[in-house]
């Protein structure tokens, strides 16, 4: 902003956090995480097996029952695609010296890919399709961040 | 498809930090179209705005811009995405027969907010925001690397699509000044500060302060009050879904299916000979590619191979497209005036000879998830 402008920078005279509930599926999901181990489901239409489990299928249009089609998932899966970034991701002005390396990881038997981070990588070692594998938590909590990456195998 | 025409348009000139507020700017565009048009505020029967409440810091953003909006005890009513899709609702309201004139802006001032953190309230928030690795930048560089890999594209074959549009900036008046450089190489666009490996700096199309409108009338109004009208023949809107791990991030599906339904409305069956101007809304220098292909203007792949440049086998994004200048809520409207500008014959410095068809884009969400496609004809 130019020198001259009078800013108001508004941080808000209330706080209202939203609490959003992470529902049935992703709920089964997480409580698998917390133990190391992936679960997913898939559509009994088109078979397709989705990471984290999803309640609807979109393409099919039809509801994946809660107490049906879970597949118990492997914690290894191919590396799709990949990017390297040196800014947090969620501030662009915020520079971090090391690189943050992800990568978009197709879970064995799943039809999508979920974006995680790869450790232990130098970014030239990095290649779309090697084969990729879980590091887990040291504690997990069950939320998105007890897989702490994906490793080279 | 029963014509209508745009009998009107103003677009303010770009700024990444305006030296004037919002309404002010908002007043500008609305004025500006009423003016070009030489019609009165009591002739507009509907107001549409495109704002966006997380940009402008507040709920119900558009109870703020009632005055200066033109909507002062008018019809009027928001949509929440991209400019050019409040362009499908003013043609809709317009189609309905219950509206004779349509006023629609767009905009926004990216310097009053980070623009990058606020598109991280776009992602799934149990799964992904709490990781906060998905944003607008990091998809963009899923995508331009699933693009190099698939078709074995280079990085200075995109980066050259970036040289051609911040040259073609340089022509355009309203362009942002930081968009606009004749004297760019590619060598400096990949050598400019890394965003996502593969996109860089001056890969990206930088958001910033704007805003712009455009006033629609159903045929026979619009020929009573300009002799220069712009018919909108065809549209379509199409979007893919949301996880990135379930598209192809190196083409765009949606755009296929906008393009699709538009050209049959336009009676357009060979695009790549039949549209003169394409005015598209590329976030990054891939995406151009990815949307020209998805349109049929090139082959899958061959994007970088056409001479897109003015003139050109092709002429896509003359004014510089996104890249030279992206108000968020504002920028796919800007491609409608701009495609509408080179139509009349007034896109002076980059005008493209005897531009009779044109398809004007806008999009929104995380790798052009969501498509519209405009086409639109001269004369009358």
């Amino acid at each position: 902003m130019s020198e001259d402008k009078v800013i108001v920078a508004n941080k808000g005279m209330v706080r209202a956090d939203f609490n959003f509930w992470v529902g049935r599926y992703l709920d089964k999901f997480l409580d698998n995480l917390e133990n190391k181990k992936l679960v997913g489901n898939k559509c009994p239409k088109c078979g397709d097996v989705f990471v984290p489990p999803r309640k609807i299928c979109g393409k099919c249009n039809i509801t994946i029952p809660i107490d049906q089609n879970w597949v118990d998932l492997p914690d290894t899966g191919i590396l799709k695609n990949y990017t390297i970034t040196p800014y947090r991701v969620n501030d662009r002005t915020d520079r971090k010296a090391k690189d943050l390396l992800l990568g978009m990881i197709q879970i064995d038997g799943s039809n999508t890919a979920i974006v995680y981070k790869l450790l232990n990588l130098k970014p030239e070692e990095i290649k779309t399709g090697m084969k990729v594998k879980i590091e887990w938590a040291e504690k997990p909590k069950g939320d998105p961040s007890d897989i702490k990456g994906f490793v080279k195998i | 498809m029963e014509k209508v025409g745009i009998v009107g348009y103003y677009q303010v000139k770009l700024y990444s930090d305006a030296n004037y507020g919002r309404y002010e700017m908002i007043f500008e565009a609305v004025r500006g179209a009423i003016d070009m048009a030489g019609l009165k505020k009591k002739d507009i029967s509907t107001v549409i705005s495109c704002t966006n409440d997380y940009y402008d810091g507040r709920t119900i953003s558009n109870c703020f811009t009632v005055e200066v909006g033109g909507g002062y005890m008018t019809d009027e009513s928001k949509v929440e995405m991209d400019g050019a899709h409040a362009v499908l609702y003013g043609l809709m309201r317009i189609l309905s027969g219950n509206h004779k004139l349509a006023l629609v802006w767009g905009g926004s001032m990216a310097s009053c907010f980070p623009y990058h953190s606020t598109r991280l309230f776009e992602t799934d928030p149990t799964w992904e925001r709490p990781l906060a690795y998905v944003n607008d930048i990091t998809s963009a560089g899923f995508q331009m690397r699933s693009y190099m890999e698939k078709y074995g594209v280079s990085a200075e074959e995109i980066a050259s699509v970036a040289v051609k549009n911040r040259k073609n900036a340089a022509r355009n008046p309203l362009a942002l000044a930081e968009a606009q450089n004749v004297n760019i190489n590619v060598k400096e666009v990949l050598a400019s500060d890394i965003y996502a490996d593969p996109v860089t700096e001056l890969m990206v199309a930088q958001p910033c302060d704007g805003v712009a409108a455009i006033l629609l009338a159903p045929e026979r109004l619009a020929l009573k009050i300009t002799d220069k009208p712009v018919w909108i023949t065809g549209v379509g809107f199409s979007q893919e879904p949301y996880y990135l791990g379930d598209r192809n991030l190196y083409e765009s599906k949606s755009m296929e299916l906008a393009g699709k339904t538009a050209f049959e409305s336009a009676g357009i069956k060979d695009p790549k000979r039949e549209i003169d101007v394409a005015e598209l809304f590329e976030s990054y220098a891939h995406e151009e590619l990815i949307l020209a292909e998805a349109l049929g203007l090139a082959e899958k792949g061959k994007g970088a191979n056409i001479n897109s440049e003015i003139n050109g086998d092709i002429s896509i994004n003359p004014s510089g497209g996104a890249t030279s200048g992206n108000p968020p809520c504002a920028t796919g409207l800007i491609r409608v005036i701009e495609a509408a500008r080179q139509l009349r014959g007034e896109a002076n410095g980059y005008q493209v000879n005897n531009a009779k068809k044109a398809v004007a884009s806008g999009q929104i969400g995380m790798c052009a998830q969501n498509n519209i496609l405009f086409v639109l004809e001269g004369g009358n």
